[in-house]
Parts: C-alpha cells; sequence; structure tokens
C-alpha cells in the first residue's frame, strides 16, 4: 500500500548501474526544459565538470509551475525498460527548490550515506 | 540488522527504564529503524532500538501517500530510508468551522473572534497537506494488523522552501545516533549490580574515573597542594580497587587472568591525570621523566607571571583599551614561564585570577588589570 521509500541518489548515478529498474528514488537538478505535450522534463546538474541530464516523467504531478533554470527535486520511479539508453524518473513528487544550497545537501546526502555504510561494516563484522 | 537489534533478554527490566533519557524523549530514529525495532514483551507498545526503550518518535520526511478520513488523516512519511504511516486526528473544533463565528464588520477594531478564526484557519491549513510536501510529526508508536504506524500527537507541514530543515536533519541525525542511540543504555541499578559481581571492574571503569576525578580534586583543594608526583597521591585511590579475590580454601592467592592490583592503580590514576591536565586543574611545568606536576590555583609564580604580564602589556597602547586577549597571554606566558602550559590551564588561572580581583575580564576572553 505505502510505497517504497525514496532514496536519495545524485543525478550522475542514474544512468549508471547502480540504480536498478524500477527503484524509488529522489533526485535534483536544475529544470533545463519542460515539454508539457509530451509530459516531459529534463533535469540538468554539474559533477566534476560534466553535465549530467536527468529525463523526469511528470504526468503525476501535472499541472505544476515550471520554471526553468530552478532547482527541483524529484522522487519517483526509475524507468530504464523503454529500449532507449537513458533512463526516466517518473516523478511522483516535484518541488521547487530553487536557492538550495546544493554543496550542502551533497554533503547531508554522503554524511547519511556513510552513517548506514559504517553501521553496516559493524554489523558485518560481528 | 534484527539481529543486532538486542535479543529480548537482552531487555532492561522496566523499571529501569525511566533512567534513559530516550525513554522520556521523542526519538528522532530514521523511519527504516523505527519499523525495525523489537516490541518489548513486557509492556506492548514500548519498542527496543538497541537497547534503548522508547514508545515515542519524531519523524520529519515527504508526504508520500494520503488518505482522509472523517475524523483522520493517514499520511505515508517517506525520510528516504523508510516509508511510515501517521495517523493524524483532525481536531473538535475544525468541524463547526466559520460558520458558528460570526465575521465582525466593525473593521479597524481588534476583534477577537477575527484573529481566532484566522488563527484556526492558519491552524488548519498547516495540518492538511498534499503528496509532496513536509511534514513533521511527533507521537507513539502502534503497531496494528502487522503494520507499524506512529499515533501523531502533534504535526504540521513544515515549510522548507531552500531545503535548510531537511538538510539539517540530515546532517544531525548520524550524529545523533552516534552520542545517543548506538550507546547502549546503562542502567544505574545493573551498573550496582556489575561492579558488586564483577571484580575486573571493567564495565564501570567510567564511574570509577569520575570518582578518582572527584578524591583528587578534593583532595588538591582541601591540602592546597601545589605540586605533586603520581606517587604522592597513589594511595588516595586504594580504596576504589578491589583487592584481588583470595582462594579462601586453599589459602593460596588466585592468579586471575585480569591486570594485577597495581597496574589497576596505575592506570586509574594515568587516566585520572589525563582528564585533570585537559580540564587545566593541572599541568606539567617541563614534560622530565621526573613526573611533577603542578596545581594551577596553587601555581603562586604561574599567578603572578600572568598578573605582571597583563599589568604590563595593558599599559601598550595596542591593548589599552580592550585588555589582551587570552591567547596573546597564553603565548607571552608560554615564553615567560612554561612553554607547556595548556589553555584550559590558563583559563583556570585566569579564572582564579578574577575571583580574586587580581584582573578583570574587559569583553570575552579579554583581560586586564585596574
Amino acid at each position: 500500500m505505502l510505497p517504497s521509500p525514496a532514496v536519495f541518489q545524485f543525478p550522475w548515478e542514474i544512468n549508471a548501474d547502480q540504480v536498478k529498474d524500477g527503484a524509488s528514488m529522489r533526485t535534483f537538478g536544475r529544470l533545463t526544459s519542460y515539454f508539457p505535450a509530451e509530459s516531459r522534463a529534463v533535469l540538468t546538474s554539474q559533477h566534476m565538470s560534466v553535465q549530467h541530464q536527468v529525463l523526469v516523467h511528470t504526468v503525476f504531478v501535472e499541472p505544476f509551475n515550471p520554471i526553468i533554470g530552478a532547482q527541483y527535486i524529484a522522487l519517483g520511479e526509475i524507468d530504464k525498460a523503454e529500449g532507449c539508453d537513458e533512463a526516466t524518473l517518473r516523478a511522483r513528487v516535484l518541488n521547487c527548490v530553487d536557492g538550495v544550497n546544493v554543496a550542502l545537501l551533497q554533503k547531508a546526502i554522503n554524511e547519511q550515506r556513510n552513517f548506514f555504510k559504517e553501521r553496516n561494516n559493524k554489523a558485518g563484522s560481528q | 540488522m534484527a539481529s543486532d537489534q538486542g535479543g529480548s533478554e537482552d531487555e532492561p527490566p522496566s523499571l529501569l527504564w525511566g533512567q534513559d533519557p530516550v525513554f522520556s524523549a521523542y526519538a528522532r530514529l530514521y523511519v527504516k529503524d523505527i519499523l525495525q525495532m523489537k516490541e518489548s514483551l513486557q509492556v506492548p507498545g514500548i519498542y527496543f532500538y538497541k537497547n534503548h526503550p522508547l514508545f515515542q518518535v519524531g519523524v520529519l520526511g515527504t508526504v508520500v501517500y494520503r488518505r482522509e478520513r472523517e475524523d483522520f488523516y493517514c499520511y505515508g512519511v517517506d525520510d528516504s530510508t523508510g516509508v511510515i504511516n501517521c495517523l493524524c486526528w483532525k481536531d473538535e473544533k475544525w468541524r463547526d468551522d466559520g460558520d458558528s463565528v460570526k465575521r465582525g464588520g466593525s473593521g479597524g477594531v481588534f476583534n477577537v473572534e477575527e484573529q481566532l478564526r484566522k488563527l484556526r484557519e492558519t491552524q488548519r491549513s498547516s495540518c492538511m497537506l498534499e503528496i509532496g510536501d513536509l511534514l513533521r510529526v511527533r507521537g507513539s508508536l502502534k503497531t496494528s494488523r502487522e503494520q507499524r504506524e506512529i499515533m501523531a500527537s502533534s504535526f504540521y507541514k513544515v515549510s522548507d522552501p531552500v531545503m535548510d530543515v531537511q538538510i539539517a536533519r540530515m546532517l544531525e541525525i548520524p550524529q545523533l545516533y552516534r552520542d545517543c542511540y548506538d550507546k547502549p543504555f546503562q542502567a544505574l541499578g545493573s551498573e550496582v549490580e556489575a561492579s558488586t559481581t564483577d571484580a575486573g571492574g571493567h564495565p564501570n571503569f567510567q564511574s570509577l574515573l569520575g570518582q578518582s576525578v572527584r578524591i583528587l580534586k578534593k583532595f588538591l583543594k582541601e591540602k592546597e597542594v601545589a605540586k605533586f608526583r603520581p606517587y604522592d597521591v597513589e594511595y588516595l585511590l586504594h580504596p576504589l580497587i578491589q583487592w584481588p579475590p583470595r582462594n579462601t580454601a586453599s589459602g593460596q592467592e588466585v592468579t586471575s587472568a585480569g591486570p594485577s592490583f597495581s597496574t589497576q592503580v596505575k592506570n586509574l590514576l594515568k587516566e585520572t591525570l589525563k582528564i585533570l591536565q585537559s580540564e587545566g586543574e593541572i599541568f606539567r611545568k617541563v614534560l622530565s621523566p621526573d613526573e611533577l606536576y603542578n596545581v594551577t590555583e596553587q601555581d603562586k609564580d604561574l599567578l603572578a607571571a600572568i598578573r605582571d604580564m597583563i599589568r604590563e602589556d595593558s599599559k601598550r597602547e595596542k591593548y589599552a583599551e580592550k585588555g589582551c586577549h587570552v591567547l596573546h597571554i597564553l603565548s607571552s606566558v608560554r615564553q615567560k614561564y612554561s612553554r607547556n602550559l595548556s589553555r584550559e590551564a590558563l583559563e583556570v588561572a585566569l579564572k582564579f585570577l578574577e575571583c580574586n580581583s587580581d584582573i578583570i575580564s574587559t569583553m570575552d576572553s579579554h583581560y586586564t588589570v585596574l
């Protein structure tokens, strides 16, 4: 009944194999384009001087007020089975968070990951 | 995962639960942990994270599921580690909204009823959330139909336009776990038991250390000791450590596997001196093989050196107005008196001098003489 938890993933991890098809996740990025007719949006972000894109399927969150260039948080399920090479995020939530401190957010995500990694290592070694 | 949450036999007795501060707080756990916690066998409705008993939690997360009933909302809250149902009751007063309160037409005049109506409206709107909103909820835990839920005692929508609140929480919670939830809860009653049963005294080393720090401080103060060496005070700690048990049957001394009495005393003393040094109560003027400790407050030469130094430097134009900063004092005193003086010890000395009105503090960490 309840959806599965949406774990934070960095936009540059989505097209890698780390994220499986159908996985629930949330990520962030700047809204660079929105095609209402196709219910498609693109979130862009920079990492290590490479630009990364996340395709977002927006049919569940429409209508929304698209602000091109603003930071957004998208939460939903990954759809990789469309035959194309890029994964799509079927968004259940799409929130504008323009003004967010992205560096701090990344730090917080890493902090949380490290905590769980540390704990799993401890549990594994016992 | 479930294995390290502690078996039921590890449950501390319910009489001691109140000693755990986590028990009376709203534990800010990850939803994942809330869902995996074990319910107590002694009292239903109490859960155990590790061996911390708790029944109330505080959660912050995104609403990903929502159902409205006549008298309550059911929100699914996702904190990125798990999703949990929160039962949020609608308040009684919501139902007679608007109609019973007449709209006051008297413009400009402060109208209590009008303000109250506005307040209620705001309250109500902060309790009606849509999917994607951020919800903070506090309440007790309940397991019904195999599902764990939070019965909200308070809940509201959090406005977090730039994610400050969420980021702060993400940074804070790992620290909370390390400092609090992941540290085992040790009830006082069980500690006493442990100290009587366990001759090695390892589990309650911390409490032993606390006692020895207190004993030593009291001794130094009462006897106005200025300088001492560790062996001068070692005998003070003897009563804290039990003599090794003797095998009365054979009259032979038991060769226990644990450390001998004298090493135990030495270790305890070493740790105690470390604590006193870190608090600045004592310091070593010179680091030599001869372990000589100076008692900060009793070191007349140190106090005089600090006083003279502040008096001299306060005359200089640079320090005339504000006085000397503590770091400036530290570096000067280190040059003139002891290179080994710690900042903590200096602060103890400054406090002592200030209490005697030898010096005064002009502002935060600045000192001068009159």
